[in-house]
Formats: structure tokens, sequence, C-alpha cells
């Protein structure tokens, strides 16, 4: 016991300096959210400020249109998870359950298309939009992270529908259940877990996406969080950094919370699929 | 009849996913291909064949090479200093001690925040005149004036590669710790009796095995860190005077700034086959992991 106890000093000591280094942004996040205007360009800079405003985050939201960059978010975030989600399960099922010709290329074709990334096909993809009519639309973005969060949605469901027993659904069938039936019935309701975490996880991408969400949208009114952020930092000479941060806190704080919290199924996936 | 349309039923089910990929990844491709050969005008118009033109200016142009120089740099110094810090990390979280869930949390906090809001709030903790950064080290006394961190290239280019470790890290040591936790128990136990030292089970008995994993983990990381643009983007936009710009911000720049569409494509075009290059490898690397049907590893990173 007293050798754990020894073990555990010495590993926080070991890991200290990189936590406080990871923890730091965090702080200067919120020291600065609550802080008043006033003491944001103090001479000689300082941690410690007057008072707590909170009056701070409610000035942002007026002034940054937080509101509606937040509804945009929402919007192409749930959006391009349903897709995803919608064109992947069967996808992720039939890699689990049936042998089919180019099944291998499939494989390596899923492997490309999740290392593309958007920022080289940028240009592409906007000419593409330009020509489609969808610069400006949110819907752009949808069908972007849709398709390229795929790759990756379809490993995830399809390394769980690779756990859930095939007995199940040849029991249905021996019983005369058609395939449509087993899989809607038995199968799929079994595989809800698997979907949440993938569909969470999709949603955290997309929410936090900025080179498409930059470049496919010219009009602030269509801005999604990041670029909304980005534009209160960008080009201005005076920049109301009180309020970029209280913007950052609201945006990033429940995502963290989410993200934190389901960390160990992701941690879990990744380990099933590199020992395997 | 009835067979025909059993041999059917998986391509129908991975179809609809396929055309939105071929539509979205695959599509551009050809495009930015087809865009790199032509003389473009300011606003996108595709005004002629012109050969090799396009090329020929980009590889005559001394900011591409600063450019590509750069992205080198930066490429390894992210990925290697991102395994240097995570793989003792890795052995740490992966070893029992009290508090480990809380310390996995924390490590894994800068993964859950976009690289963006990252990138936004350095550039104010970096603030030249009010940052808290500057604050921290003058009251700790290891400064006694403000350092302006983004104004010179130099400094900044150096402090955005520390950020690029930093978010690095939570992914890298997802995967050393998925390669750590597989390692047999047995071959520590008998190395024990055999009298080896910690260092001798390191070298001989963790790194040998945990090489799969590195190498997967040295792999994806160059994909993504050679891609990155978000930090460098929202810290200096790959300023002051093109000082740490690296080739997908120079990219953009040429893209979305100075209008020069054609060139751009070139670059986007060199890119993707350097890119293709690694994912190839990363595929090798893969598959030489599992000849079956197990699923890779799975990354998010915005």
């Amino acid at each position: 016991m007293t050798g754990k106890l020894k073990r555990s000093l010495i590993y926080w000591a070991i890991l200290s300096p990189l936590m406080v280094v990871i923890l730091f942004p965090f702080g200067v996040m919120f020291v600065t959210a609550v802080r008043p205007r006033a003491e944001l360009f103090t001479y000689p800079p300082t941690w410690g400020f007057s008072e707590f405003r909170w009056e701070n985050f409610s000035e942002m939201w007026v002034k940054t249109n937080f509101g509606g960059a937040l509804l945009n978010s929402l919007y192409v975030s749930v959006a391009a998870t349903a897709v995803a989600l919608l064109l992947s399960i069967p996808a992720a099922y039939a890699m689990s359950r049936y042998r089919f010709a180019g099944k291998g290329a499939y494989r390596t074709f899923l492997l490309m298309t999740q290392m593309m990334s958007p920022i080289v096909l940028v240009l592409g993809l906007f000419r593409l939009m330009m020509s489609l009519g969808l610069v400006n639309d949110l819907n752009s973005l949808v069908l972007t992270y849709a398709a390229f969060n795929m790759a990756f949605t379809i490993w995830m469901l399809q390394s769980y529908f690779n756990s859930i027993p095939r007995d199940l659904e040849e029991a249905a069938w021996m019983d005369g259940a058609s395939h449509l039936t087993s899989l809607v019935r038995i199968f799929l309701p079994l595989a809800v877990p698997a979907m949440v975490v993938t569909a969470i996880f999709t949603f955290i991408n997309s929410w936090n996406e900025f080179v498409l969400a930059l470049t496919m949208m010219r009009s602030s009114e269509d801005f999604t969080l990041p670029v909304q952020i980005y534009a209160q930092v960008a080009g201005r000479y005076q920049v109301e950094w009180h309020h970029v941060m209280a913007a950052t806190v609201l945006a990033t704080v429940p995502v963290a919370i989410v993200f934190s919290w389901l960390q160990r199924y992701l941690i879990r996936g990744m380990a099933l699929g590199a020992v395997k | 009849m009835a067979n025909r349309f059993q041999k059917s039923v998986p391509l129908m089910m991975i179809l609809p996913g396929l055309a939105l990929a071929l539509a979205i990844i695959g599509y551009p491709i050809f495009d930015l291909a087809w865009t790199s050969m032509q003389d473009v005008s300011r606003f996108g118009k595709l005004t002629g064949f012109n050969g090799g033109e396009n090329y020929h200016e980009v590889f005559a142009d001394p900011l591409f090479w600063e450019s590509l120089w750069r992205t080198g740099i930066w490429t390894f110094a992210v990925v290697g200093g991102t395994l240097a810090i995570s793989m003792p990390v890795a052995m740490i979280l992966n070893d029992d001690f009290h508090g480990r869930g809380l310390a996995r949390v924390i490590i894994m906090l800068p993964w859950a925040i976009s690289l963006t809001m990252t990138a936004v709030v350095w550039r104010w903790a970096l603030n030249g005149r009010a940052g808290l950064l500057n604050a921290t080290l003058m009251n700790a006394g290891i400064i006694d004036q403000p350092v302006e961190w983004l104004a010179t290239a130099s400094t900044a280019f150096v402090v955005e590669i520390l950020v690029g470790i930093l978010v690095s890290i939570p992914f890298t040591t997802t995967i050393l710790l998925g390669g750590l936790s597989s390692m047999p128990q047995d071959a520590y136990e008998a190395a024990v009796v055999d009298g080896a030292s910690g260092w001798d089970q390191f070298r001989h008995i963790t790194l040998p095995l945990m090489k799969p994993f590195i190498n997967i983990a040295i792999v994806l990381n160059v994909i993504y860190v050679f891609n990155s643009l978000p930090i460098i983007w929202v810290m200096t936009e790959g300023g002051p005077a093109n000082g740490t710009d690296i080739l997908v911000t120079y990219l953009y720049k040429l893209a979305f700034r100075f209008g020069q569409l054609g060139k751009a494509a070139a670059i986007s075009l060199v890119m993707f086959f350097v890119l293709l290059a690694f994912t190839m490898l990363y595929v090798a690397l893969v598959s030489r992991n599992d000849r079956d049907d197990a699923a890779p590893e799975e990354e998010i990173k915005a």
C-alpha cells in the first residue's frame, strides 16, 4: 500500500508540469471571461481582478450574435450526424455480416477517405459547392461533414456490430422472420448504445470543424461558432477579449464535459481495433 | 434470381454512402487536377489550358519552398515532441496509482476542445502587453519585461509548435495506451526473475512490442500535423511577413485571399500526392497489424 502511495506521488510529480500547461488555457479563459473590461490591459499583466462580472456573458451573447451562431452550429452538427449515421449503419452492417466482392477494396477506400483532409481539397470543394449553388448555405457543411466523418462512423459501428452475436438473428430467421424484420426488431435495438456513442463523436467533430466552415460561409449570419469566435479576433484593431473568452467558455465547456465522460468508449474502441 | 438479389444486398447497403464519399471527396480531386492545368481568373473562371505553367510558377516561387521547408520542421518537431512526451505519459497512465482516472481526464482534455478555440485562447494568453503567460513568467521572476511572443516569426513558430505538441498528446497517448494494455505480463515477470532492470525491460520488451503502435502513431500524426491549419492560421495567419507559413496556410492564402486559383490548385495536388503516399504507408501498416476483419483504430480530431 505504501508502495502504491509512493508511486502515486512520483507519478503525479512527473505529470504535473504537463498538467499545468494543459490547464493553463482554461484558467486564462475563465479569468478573462469574468473580468471587467477596464482590467483587460493592466500593466504589469496580472491574473488578479477586482470583481466577477458575470454580465460579460449576457453582453457577449448580444454583441457577438452568439445565439445565431449557436443555432447554426447545432443545425449543421445534428444534420451532419444524422446523414452520416443513416448512410453508415447499412454500410457497417454489410461490412460486419456479409462477404461480398470488393470488400477489401472498399475497406481500403474507407481508410483513404479517412485520411483525406478537408484542407487539401478545400479549393475543389469550394468550386463544387459554387457550381451546386451551396456556398453560403449551411447544407454544404452538412454534406461535407457527413462525407468526411463517414469512414470513422463506419469503422466505429462495424467494430461494435462485430461484437453482437450472429446467433440472435439466425434464431429469428429460423422462426420465420425475414432479414429485414430481424434487422429492425433484433439487431438495431442491440446496436443503440454503439450508435449513440458514434453519433456523439460525429457531432463533436462537426461542432469543432473550422476550415470548411470558414471557407463555405461567407456572410456573418451563417457563421458557425468556431468561425464566429475567430471573426471576433481576426483582422480587428480592437478585440473585446473578455467577450471572446466568455464565448469560448460557453462553446467549449459543455462539449468538453461530454467528451471527457465518453472518452473511455473511444479508448476502448481504439484498443479493440488495435489489439485485434 | 433470388440468389442474384441476395448477392446485391450488401452492395445496395454500401452504395449510398459510397456515392456521397465519391461526390464530396473523390470529385474535388479531379476538379483540382483539371484546374491546376488551366489559366484561372480571380473569380474562378477557367480561361484555357496552359499545360504545366501553374506548376512551373509554384516551383519557381521562393515562398513555396520556404513554406515547404517550414512544413517539414513543423511536422518533424510536433510529431517528435509529441511522441517523446506521450510515451512516458502512456506508461504512467497504464500503471496503477491513486487518482489515475482524474489524471487521464486532464491529459485528454485538449482533445475535447476544438483547435480553433485552443488557438484563440493561446493567442490571447500570449498577448505581448497583457497576456497571462507574461503575467505568470513575470511573477515567477523568469522575465522582467513582457515578451511579444507572436510579433516575431521565430518565437511565434516555436510557440505554435509547442501548442501543436500539446494538442497532439491526447490522441497519441490513447494509441500507445491501447498498445500497452495488450502487453503480455508474463514477459515482464520472466524478465524480473532473470534480474532485468527497469530500463532493460523497457528496451528489450516494451519498445519492440510497442513498435507497431508507435509506427501507427507516427504515420497518423504526420498526416494530421502536416495538414493542420487552425493553430497557425488563428495565432498568426502565417505571418508576420509569411514567417510562419506552412504549405496549408500558404495554399489557403493563395486560394482565398490572393485569388491565384491555378497556383493554389497545383499546390493542393502536390499535397494530395504527399498525403496519398503517407496514407498508403498507413494502410500497409494497418493491414500488417490485422490481417483479418478487425477494425483499425479510430480518431477524432477536428
